[in-house]
């Protein structure tokens, strides 16, 4: 390369206008034996990139990562293992809570659907007050009447004015006292 | 698994890049190798947000900037003090990447320190394109600025090292 070139690509250097590759040329120049004396100063620049370039990490440098990270990997498998250990009374404890729970919840429901079988023989709330109370009313008047019956009954005793006493000891001695027409009487009537 | 070809195939070829962007602000090798390594042990912790992230590349090099300025606060490392010590602790000081191939060391040190000085934008801009190889694009969406602003920082950082090179000021 002619130093006129290179004179032309140091003044592009200097104003930011190089490519990669022509910086690249600059170095390639600067490392050579056949540097003009003219541009000698900026030898040590050049030089100093290069040594820096060159600078990099011991070939071992990623085996003794990768072995690192299996470390850790190893100490994560553990760790998991260890939390197993450590938290499986619990893991017992907590699986038979959700057992007894699952258990209670499932009973609680089908029993409430059972309910829901008796209760619900109605599906308008108006219908079933109208029936019960039809029901109630003729209930009422069954009593109301039988009341009545029995009302009429005692009323009509009472009329006929009996000797309770007469009666009870025509029941005692029944057989040795002959009867008479009246006594006939009573007895038909009771 | 699906995480762990993602993580070899797009994760793991960061860490040339990312670690030499942590050394760029710790400037210690085993701080810089921790922190890569922190970051991607993090990352794997969070493989079930992979998918939630638009640019990987990108957010890597966020996770690893960051957890380099954390680290620097918490270290309170002086940023010249391992460059000027005279171990051999950075491999352009190692012997396949002679000495001689510096006028004198230091004149690294100079370029360093000048680079260090630079505000945080022209410093990453600047070591994405000329360590990286980074076009603007690719710049602007890993620093999440505009790519104005990456020309302008960069314009900037090569002008300063141009300055102290041909020693203006």
């Amino acid at each position: 390369m002619t130093s006129n070139k290179i004179d032309i690509l140091l003044a592009k250097y200097w104003e930011c206008e190089t490519s990669v590759q022509e910086e690249r040329e600059l170095q390639e120049y600067f490392l050579s034996e056949s540097i003009a004396e003219r541009h000698q100063q900026y030898k040590p620049l050049f030089s100093y990139l290069e040594s820096v370039q060159e600078m990099g990490l011991d070939c071992d440098f990623e085996s003794k990562i990768m072995e690192k990270i299996a470390e850790i990997g190893e100490r994560e498998k553990e760790k998991k293992y260890l939390e197993i250990r450590i938290f499986e009374p619990l893991l017992k404890i907590a699986a038979s809570i959700a057992a007894i729970a699952a258990i209670g919840i499932s009973v609680f429901l089908i029993e409430k659907q059972n309910k829901q079988v008796f209760a619900e023989t109605y599906n308008d709330p108006s219908v079933a007050i109208k029936q019960a109370t039809s029901a109630l009313e003729k209930l009422g008047e069954a009593l109301k009447q039988s009341e009545q019956a029995s009302m009429r009954g005692i009323r009509e005793l009472q009329e006929f004015d009996l000797d309770w006493s007469m009666i009870d000891s025509l029941a005692v001695s029944a057989d040795s006292i002959p009867e008479t027409t009246d006594n006939v009487d009573i007895r038909e009537r009771l | 698994m699906k995480s762990d070809i993602f993580f070899h195939n797009i994760i793991l070829p960061q860490k040339d890049i990312l670690y030499r962007l942590a050394l760029s602000i710790v400037k210690d090798k085993r701080e810089a190798e921790d922190i890569v390594q922190d970051v991607f042990l993090k990352l794997w912790s969070k493989k079930e947000e992979w998918e939630d992230i638009e640019n990987v590349e990108a957010y890597c090099f966020r996770m690893v900037k960051n957890l380099s300025l954390d680290k620097m606060t918490s270290l309170r490392m002086k940023t010249t003090e391992s460059i000027s010590q005279e171990d051999s602790d950075y491999k352009f000081m190692d012997s396949h990447t002679p000495l001689s191939e510096f006028e004198s060391k230091e004149e690294s040190e100079i370029i360093t320190r000048c680079i260090d000085e630079l505000p945080e934008n022209q410093k990453l801009a600047f070591q994405l394109r000329e360590i990286e190889g980074m076009n603007y694009k690719e710049i602007s969406s890993t620093l999440n600025i505009s790519e104005e602003l990456v020309k302008v920082s960069l314009f900037r950082a090569r002008n300063k090292l141009k300055n102290l090179l041909s020693g203006e000021k």
